[in-house]
């Protein structure tokens, strides 16, 4: 898709009918102990064949043991997978729904944006999707104009707004894309809902700039985790209660959160 | 050392009616947990009798719930909750765990919502499972252990305690498993404030965990569990720091799988108590090993996070070897591991 950056196109007719927007599947290569464990993986966006879903495509970057052995899979080679876990984005009740995604991060939100704009239904039974929308952008900022995947299907999914930045300035803004979400939000039309995915202190920068204009956003994490269904307890973030903060795991209540529910200066 | 007799069974081994079956298993899944004391895979650990001899360890399988969607409890040997501890935990810094090869590391540190929360949250769904329940507890002292017992212990349903005095990850907590006094202190506690079966669970982080079994066995455990994690570090050399938020953590996996053999081959040569093998356990081959090297019993541990239901799987691929092996009955395989020089299990 991009420098270091792949898709993984599996077959999974049952699986792409349940999965919503913002949801994952962990991965892992059958028959190896090294790597052992399964990896997380958002949903990029479920493929159709003859119009009802087939399976899945994932998009991954490149970091570490795991993504390098699956980046050298072949056409039908075979992985386990299960899910789809965790909770995925909520149905949009927004009239300008800005989604804010960083690197990697960008996976979840083709299909958040298809959704959003009634191209596709996710789900089983399906999502209805809200008409209050009337517009949804997407702010896509990345190292470097090689680190951009995916750029063209965003540009095909009719209505979405397609802002970048690189932090080189080799394509789009120059700076970081929570510029561009603070550009929006000092505009004439600025958005009433925000969804993120990307590297924390991006995701935190987004959730600050949101909270001081009072617009509702929401954070997908990606924490550690060893099985994505909750038995490990790894994967826990801090969310706040009426006492302070308590751990919470990520795979089951998140992996997406309301940011003001997290505690996000607590370190 | 002198061989022993195999069929002095101090331990009240034998299959309930002494009948091995022929009963081909797992047809109907509801007929294999039946109290008729025929299955092949029946056990018996002391004052614990189990449908089979695969149980799921704790702090691999959460309260179980969390497990529903992947496999069948009522196939199960037996369920061992996470850790218990008096009061609630928050647990320990993040990143709590990380790959190593072939297997990983965890400082989890028992985050947990206590004791009053297992019993008021978790407990009946466990038990309705249809499969023995082993409730695994930690606490700070002797004291705390006791208490726990004692209320547990009026909770009917429950199959048996597991002694978590092992966990590598809490400050404190880990005394008791590396000091033999402590150890056989608290299991007698333990034993004097309720009337279940009694497992402690040891850690191979000693000298001598041959030592420790003795010290469990002398205050009354009805069995061992060996082994818990071994203590790792991971480094990130680029940031000058370990990996895990804490520091240390256990390590777990097929990377100690061999360990594990070894130690409950160690305890089984010495120590007349009825042991459960864990560490790294995938494959029926791996049950059989451990079988064979001393352990009535095995849980299964760190592969429920990447084979959720792969435990359940193993209770009917065990059936299913045993039966083209010829054995009737699986306590026949159980500690009849030979070594080079000529000792054995104590079974």
């Amino acid at each position: 898709m991009a420098r270091d950056t792949w898709r993984m196109r599996v077959e999974c007719a049952e699986m792409a009918r349940q999965i919503v927007p913002g949801q994952f599947f962990m991965v892992r290569i059958p028959g190896l102990s090294d790597p052992l464990l399964g990896r997380p993986f958002a949903l990029y966006d479920i493929y159709e064949r003859d119009g009802v879903p087939a399976g899945i495509d994932f998009g991954y970057l490149v970091v570490g043991k795991m993504t390098s052995r699956l980046s050298q899979l072949r056409v039908g080679d075979r992985v386990e997978l299960w899910g789809p876990l965790g909770n995925g984005f909520p149905v949009p009740e927004a009239r300008r729904l800005m989604l804010i995604a960083g690197g990697i991060g960008q996976t979840p939100f083709l299909a958040v944006a298809r959704e959003a704009l009634g191209r596709r239904h996710y789900g089983s039974p399906q999502r209805a999707v809200p008409r209050s929308l009337e517009s949804v952008s997407l702010c896509y900022g990345v190292r470097s104009s090689a680190y951009q995947a995916g750029v063209d299907e965003f540009r095909s999914v009719p209505g979405l707004e397609l802002k970048l930045a690189t932090d080189d300035g080799s394509n789009g803004h120059r700076g970081f894309v929570t510029d561009l979400l603070r550009g929006a939000i000092e505009s004439d039309a600025p958005p009433d809902a925000v969804y993120c995915c990307g590297p924390e202190p991006m995701m935190h920068a987004a959730a600050r700039l949101c909270a001081s204009h009072s617009i509702a956003c929401w954070l997908s994490l990606e924490s550690p985790m060893a099985c994505g269904f909750g038995a490990c307890f790894s994967c826990v973030t801090k969310v706040a209660t009426p006492d302070g903060w308590d751990y919470r795991r990520t795979c089951v209540e998140g992996p997406v959160f309301r940011a003001d529910q997290l505690a996000l200066g607590e370190h | 050392m002198r061989e022993k007799v195999v069929e002095n069974r101090p331990y009240g081994l034998m299959p309930r009616n002494g009948q091995a079956s022929s009963r081909p298993c797992f047809d109907d899944p509801r007929e294999f947990n039946k109290e008729n004391g025929v299955s092949r895979l029946r056990v018996r650990l002391n004052r614990l009798e189990l449908a089979n001899p695969v149980l799921v360890a704790s702090g691999t399988f959460g309260y179980a719930r969390e497990m529903q969607a992947f496999i069948r409890f009522d196939r199960l040997g037996g369920i061992i909750p996470k850790t218990i501890t008096p009061q609630p935990r928050a647990g320990n810094p993040t990143p709590r765990t990380v790959e190593t090869a072939s297997g990983m590391l965890n400082s989890i540190g028992l985050d947990n919502d206590g004791l009053d929360a297992f019993l008021s949250k978790h407990l009946e769904y466990l038990l309705s499972l249809g499969t023995s329940v082993i409730a695994n507890v930690a606490g700070k002292n002797r004291d705390e252990f006791v208490q726990m017992a004692e209320r547990l212990g009026k909770v009917p349903g429950i199959a048996a305690l597991e002694l978590n005095i092992s966990c590598p990850n809490v400050a404190h907590g880990v005394d008791f498993g590396t000091n033999a006094k402590l150890a056989a202190e608290v299991v007698a506690g333990v034993r004097g404030a309720c009337d279940l079966p009694v497992i402690a669970k040891l850690t191979p982080n000693v000298t001598s965990i041959v030592e420790i079994a003795q010290a469990a066995a002398d205050g009354g455990a009805d069995a061992v569990s060996v082994i818990n994690t071994i203590q790792g570090m991971a480094v990130d050399w680029r940031r000058r720091k370990p990996v895990l938020g804490a520091g240390f953590g256990g390590l777990s996996g097929p990377a100690i799988k061999p360990v594990a053999l070894r130690m409950v081959f160690q305890v089984a040569r010495a120590v007349r108590i009825p042991i459960i093998g864990v560490g790294g356990i995938q494959t029926v081959e791996d049950v059989m090993e451990f079988l064979v090297a001393g352990a009535s019993a095995v849980q299964i541990g760190t592969a429920n996070f990447y084979n959720p239901s792969g435990a359940e799987h193993l209770v009917g691929q065990l059936d299913a070897l045993l039966e083209r092996e010829g054995v009737a009955d699986v306590n026949e395989v159980i500690g009849t591991l030979r070594f080079p020089d000529g000792t054995g299990c104590l079974r």
